[in-house]
């Protein structure tokens, strides 16, 4: 009996072994931290960009499993195209994973926005080395590329426009833009699916992960209410704005459609009519450039976004050229009567010179709000001590609540899946995973109260 | 070791991703069969689907007609017509009469990609238009991108030039050799049967699919003469 306190009962001993057995295996190297109370997530949104990451992975390799990377064989539609509209029509939980993995892309190129722009303002990328940041930006332009292969493989309408863009931009580089069109896209659609095909779920995915063990920071925050909210919240806009699959692809019936809006930007510049490699291909790249000499450029000790002007002043330049490009490539004329190409037309005078404006405009909006909080500055004054917002008892029938709501989302979660409401089901998941991440906050929180 | 590395930059390692588009195998010698759902732009051409192409019937294939053929074809007449991929698909065309459509030879035929150059969308080719000077007639749907048919050679008037060149729309504002349509080589049997010769898919000879043809460099590859043999 004595022996069994020390070591454990069976389960315990397992685990010990096990773990034991992981010991300086990658997964032991890495440090997490568990908050032990609310922490801006602002400062772990690359832990938000990974977790959403692992939703992609699971999802699409579900999906891997009906779609078909082919053109022939499926009557007038690809097959590429006819096993996405399977998926979502006819797959058991297949328009589930389908509208997820279509969110979970979004979200992730966003949140990588987001962390990249939170670094740079707050500073925070100094206190890392270079190396760290420049993997960031590397890993940012894959994951671009990821979603742009991602949604290519629908073979849709938009994704014809997608595939067009990106083959006439190769096409049109120079000396050897035949040849790394014919690389990387093939010698024609039948290829071109199954290269993007390779390149969305093996090739692109497998640098993202050698990437990121550089990328890693050493001690890794792991906030589960966080976390579970944040897929949660994934899960509801997949449940409320849920995607269509679209019109099949028809090279022969043309439609005017607008690409997904972390490329729109680029169909804007390329509207502009000018040169095709030097706006599809210079412009952003220049935009990518700046982002890599960034912790070269700006190397003050200063962290605070108040303290470098200059930099201040710069990024938000860049995002409101990025805002307004994009909202460029939103625009089309409503004119029917015009020829297409008339109307898809943006004026490169007009283009320019809202560019040069809004970067003038950026700086001196910058400055002169540095300067006014400057003026501004008064003696902090001292923040009296807060007491606790609730008692333990309120806590304790809060969480009862909680956990009675829990309890009615999965009953109504499971209705909503033997009835086949594809939505429904999905929008109780997410409530589900919100109310958890509640659960678990409201939970840390009662740890933090006095007794 | 260093033998190894000395002939490194010296093997095609490229060629394993440009392996589909080399014309060692795949690409062979074919008869022009029609496919079955060639669409029907001239008033004699509704029976003609699915048949063999022969320069001498003028009534199956008359002058200004066109229709849709499949290259490199599977073999299977069925597939081939369900085949999506454009990049497999050609516009056979006979030249109006003007051009010298009504000769039972090989050069009164022409197979001009369904790939625009512009953006990949599916030029369709218009007997209507025919009629104009420049024979503006292969037309992409999508940004109105222009494809002219050969035109005399002002020099010599009984050779074409200038086949599937851009004339028009944003196709034709892309720098050579970026502005002209890929096509295929065509020659005839001596019992008159149409036949795809293998093609060299480089912007000097049949062109790149997608992207271009030097239309300037290999004019006269593309018209055959009329014994069934490439003038080059």
């Amino acid at each position: 009996m004595s022996q069994q306190k020390e070591q454990g009962n069976v389960v315990s001993r397992l685990y010990q072994w096990v773990k034991n057995g992981l010991d300086r295996t990658v997964y032991m190297g890495i440090q997490y931290t568990y908050p032990k109370r609310f922490v801006s997530p602002l400062g772990y949104l690359g832990v938000l960009t990974g977790m959403v990451f692992l939703v992609l992975g699971v999802t699409g390799g579900l999906l891997m499993i009906y779609y078909q990377p082919t053109l022939s064989g499926c009557g007038s539609l690809t097959c590429a195209f006819a096993s996405i509209e399977r998926i979502n029509n006819t797959v058991p939980f297949g328009w589930l994973l389908r509208n997820i993995h279509y969110t979970a892309s979004n979200a992730m190129v966003l949140l990588a926005v987001l962390h990249m722009y939170y670094q740079y303002f707050s500073g925070r990328f100094k206190i890392k080395n270079e190396v760290l940041w420049v993997t960031g930006v590397i890993l940012g332009i894959i994951t671009g590329v990821e979603a742009f292969t991602g949604y290519d493989l629908l073979f849709n309408q938009r994704a014809g426009l997608a595939i067009e863009i990106g083959s006439s931009l190769a096409n049109a580089s120079p000396l050897v833009g035949g040849t790394l069109r014919l690389a990387t896209f093939g010698a024609g659609f039948t290829d071109f699916v199954l290269r993007l095909y390779a390149a969305h779920v093996f090739i692109l995915p497998m640098f993202m992960l050698i990437l990121v063990f550089i990328h890693f920071p050493r001690y890794l925050v792991f906030d589960l209410p966080v976390i579970s909210t944040v897929v949660g919240g994934l899960f509801l806009v997949a449940a409320i704005f849920p995607v269509a699959v679209g019109i099949a692809y028809s090279p022969s019936n043309p439609q005017l459609t607008i690409p997904e809006w972390y490329i729109t930007g680029i169909y804007a510049l390329l509207r502009t009519e000018f040169d095709k490699f030097v706006m599809g291909g210079l412009m952003p790249a220049l935009l990518f450039l700046m982002a890599l000499v960034v912790p070269f450029v700006d190397t003050s000790k200063k962290l605070n976004w108040k303290d470098r002007p200059f930099f201040t002043a710069l990024g938000i330049t860049t995002i409101a050229q990025i805002l307004i490009t994009t909202a460029w490539g939103f625009y089309i004329n409503p004119d029917t009567s015009l020829p297409t190409l008339s109307r898809l037309f943006i004026d490169p005078a007009l283009y320019f010179s809202s560019m040069l404006g809004v970067t003038v405009l950026s700086f001196a909006f910058t400055y002169a709000f540095l300067r006014y909080l400057k003026a501004k500055e008064r003696v902090r004054r001292a923040v009296a001590p807060m007491s606790p917002l609730l008692t333990k008892k309120w806590v304790f029938i809060i969480f009862l609540m909680l956990v009675g709501a829990q309890l009615a989302l999965n009953f109504f979660a499971w209705t909503a899946a033997l009835t086949n409401l594809n939505a429904m089901t999905l929008f109780d998941v997410g409530a589900i995973l919100v109310t958890f991440g509640v659960i678990a906050h409201l939970y840390r929180y009662s740890q933090s109260l006095p007794f | 070791m260093s033998a190894v590395l000395a002939i490194v930059p010296f093997v095609p390692w490229g060629n394993f991703l440009l392996s589909s588009v080399s014309s060692s195998g795949a690409y062979k010698r074919q008869k022009v069969v029609l496919d079955m759902n060639t669409t029907s732009n001239n008033n004699a051409n509704g029976a003609v689907a699915g048949k063999q192409v022969n320069v001498n019937d003028l009534t199956s294939f008359p002058p200004n007609g066109s229709w849709l053929i499949t290259y490199p074809s599977s073999g299977d007449l069925t597939l081939d017509s369900q085949n999506p991929d454009t990049f497999q698909k050609f516009a056979l065309i006979r030249l109006p009469s003007e051009l010298d459509g009504s000769n039972k030879a090989a050069s009164s035929f022409i197979a001009f990609s369904k790939v625009c150059v512009h953006l990949w969308c599916s030029p369709n080719y218009d007997p209507q238009k025919s009629t104009n000077a420049a024979f503006e007639t292969y037309q992409c749907p999508c940004h109105g991108s222009i494809y002219q048919l050969p035109v005399k050679d002002p020099q010599d008037p009984s050779s074409l030039i200038d086949g599937g060149k851009a004339i028009a729309g944003p196709a034709s504002l892309q720098a050579a050799p970026t502005n002209a349509i890929p096509m295929l080589t065509l020659t005839a049997d001596p019992n008159g049967d149409l036949n795809i010769e293998p093609p060299l898919w480089d912007v000097d000879h049949n062109g790149v699919l997608g992207y271009g043809r030097n239309y300037q460099s290999y004019q006269n590859y593309i018209l055959p003469s009329a014994e069934g043999k490439p003038t080059s």
